[in-house]
């Protein structure tokens, strides 16, 4: 009886087995939520124990910075404008503003054999598949499995995953590969197929290129630490040290294209129990 | 059970994991497993390791039904051996953990791996090699004197004899 069962498991067909572990994991959601929220707010109260003298220069800090922010805010605002402007008098097309999902982050990969964070939002609340996800720092990642209520994103620090990235002081092209954790528990990513004949210098800013249709444009991913030449081969590669901290990470936010997830693909998403 | 191996898929979800332990997940769900085989009958410990397998996979990137063949085979192992040994013991526990843990934990790879959905390099593997054996030795002792405790404030398990 057991040994059928397990049989029929393992020869599923993939949207029926992906079904079957969307609905466990709905189930579970809610309670993997309680257990990290109660984790975020140990880990906020010891910060703030420990910071608690800190407090009032942080906040002065923190007051001069919004009020640099805002008159940033409202320079790069009139700038946008008349940037649209010259685009639209010049025929060219007009770019897409993304907005982005604010997400908790209520587990990790229970398994230890990638690098994946899973969020407490889905397909209800208009998280695709696909989307870049980003934190104040820079870049996180990409969702690659979604249901419902919750979203797997693949990590940057993970091998799988790839992004099409350039050095924004060259304009240098490359890939930013996940090389995973290094013993210091830092995430480590690798930036290949820099053309050989461009100057890479470690401390150089990486961000995203736009190219591939993934991720937008000009989202810092990390800076250059290391440059490694192949002497044989045509290109260069760069260690890259990833600005945000994978370890650590408690909201993230998720891209929305303006284009809200197929309201009869919702409906029978919810029917189905799931949606990958 | 089912409460507990739901508890424990969560615990194993949201623990964070150091990295000089190659970032393997606390051992808790092959805790359960173990302390199932240890002290119930076969039949309940086999289903435990199903139940156990179904919630590893959905709450990871592991298709379905990798992990429950290898927490069955783990089950049906020590299920077999527990007339030889101390059940509820803690060294009986930390043995097991010192050998399942890096036994699941390679054939979870081999099934990975062979199935192209992994990426690992053998420095990888090893440090990940390591980390289950030292997180076995530790938790999974750990793991089934909690679960044994509560079964024994349950009146699920008689108390030990002193």
């Amino acid at each position: 009886m057991l040994a059928s069962i397990l049989l029929v498991m393992l020869n599923l067909p993939t949207p029926v087995s992906r079904k079957v572990e969307s609905s466990v994991r709905e189930g579970i959601s809610p309670l993997q939520q309680v257990f990290s929220g109660i984790g975020f707010r140990i880990s906020e109260a010891l910060i703030a124990l420990r910071g608690l003298g800190g407090i009032v220069r942080e906040n002065q800090e923190l007051s001069a910075e919004m009020v640099r922010l805002q008159n940033e805010t409202r320079l790069l605002r009139s700038l946008a404008a008349e940037n649209a402007d010259l685009r639209r008098q010049l025929g060219f097309a007009q770019r897409n503003i993304s907005d982005y999902i604010p997400c908790e982050v209520i587990g990790r990969d229970v398994s230890g054999w990638w690098q994946t964070i899973r969020l407490g939002k889905g397909v209800s609340e208009n998280v695709g598949e696909n989307r870049a996800v980003i934190s104040a720092e820079g870049l996180v990642g990409k969702t690659i499995d979604v249901s419902l209520h919750t979203a797997d994103v693949l990590l940057i620090s993970d091998p799988a995953c790839k992004v099409s990235a350039r050095i924004s002081r060259t304009g240098a092209f490359g890939i930013v590969t996940g090389r995973g954790v290094s013993p210091r528990g830092r995430a480590v990513c690798r930036m290949e197929f820099i053309n050989k004949n461009i100057n890479v210098l470690p401390g150089d800013e990486v961000l995203t290129s736009g190219l591939g249709g993934v991720y937008p444009q000009g989202i810092l991913i990390g800076y250059v630490e290391k440059v490694y030449q192949d002497s044989h081969g045509l290109y260069q590669y760069a260690e890259i040290e990833p600005k945000a901290d994978l370890g650590m990470i408690t909201y993230v936010f998720v891209e929305s294209r303006g284009d809200p997830v197929d309201e009869f693909m919702r409906e029978r998403l919810q029917e189905q129990g799931g949606y990958r | 059970m089912v409460f507990l191996l739901v508890f424990g898929s969560v615990l194993q979800a949201v623990v964070p994991t150091g990295p000089a332990m190659g970032q393997v997940r606390l051992p808790v769900l092959l805790g359960l497993v173990i302390y199932y085989s240890l002290l119930k009958p076969r039949r309940t410990a086999l289903y435990a390791a199903l139940l156990a397998g179904i919630l590893q996979d959905a709450l990871s990137m592991i298709p379905l039904g990798f992990s429950s063949f290898c927490f069955i085979l783990t089950a049906w192992i020590i299920s077999s051996w527990r007339e030889e040994v101390f059940t509820r013991h803690w060294l009986t526990h930390m043995l097991m953990g010192l050998a399942a843990a890096p036994a699941n934990l390679l054939a979870l790879y081999l099934l990975l791996t062979q199935a192209r959905l992994l990426i690992l390099p053998w420095a990888g593997l090893m440090l990940k090699l390591w980390g289950s054996v030292v997180t076995g030795v530790i938790f999974v002792p750990l793991v089934c004197r909690a679960a044994e405790t509560l079964e024994v404030k349950l009146g699920m398990l008689e108390a030990r004899e002193s």
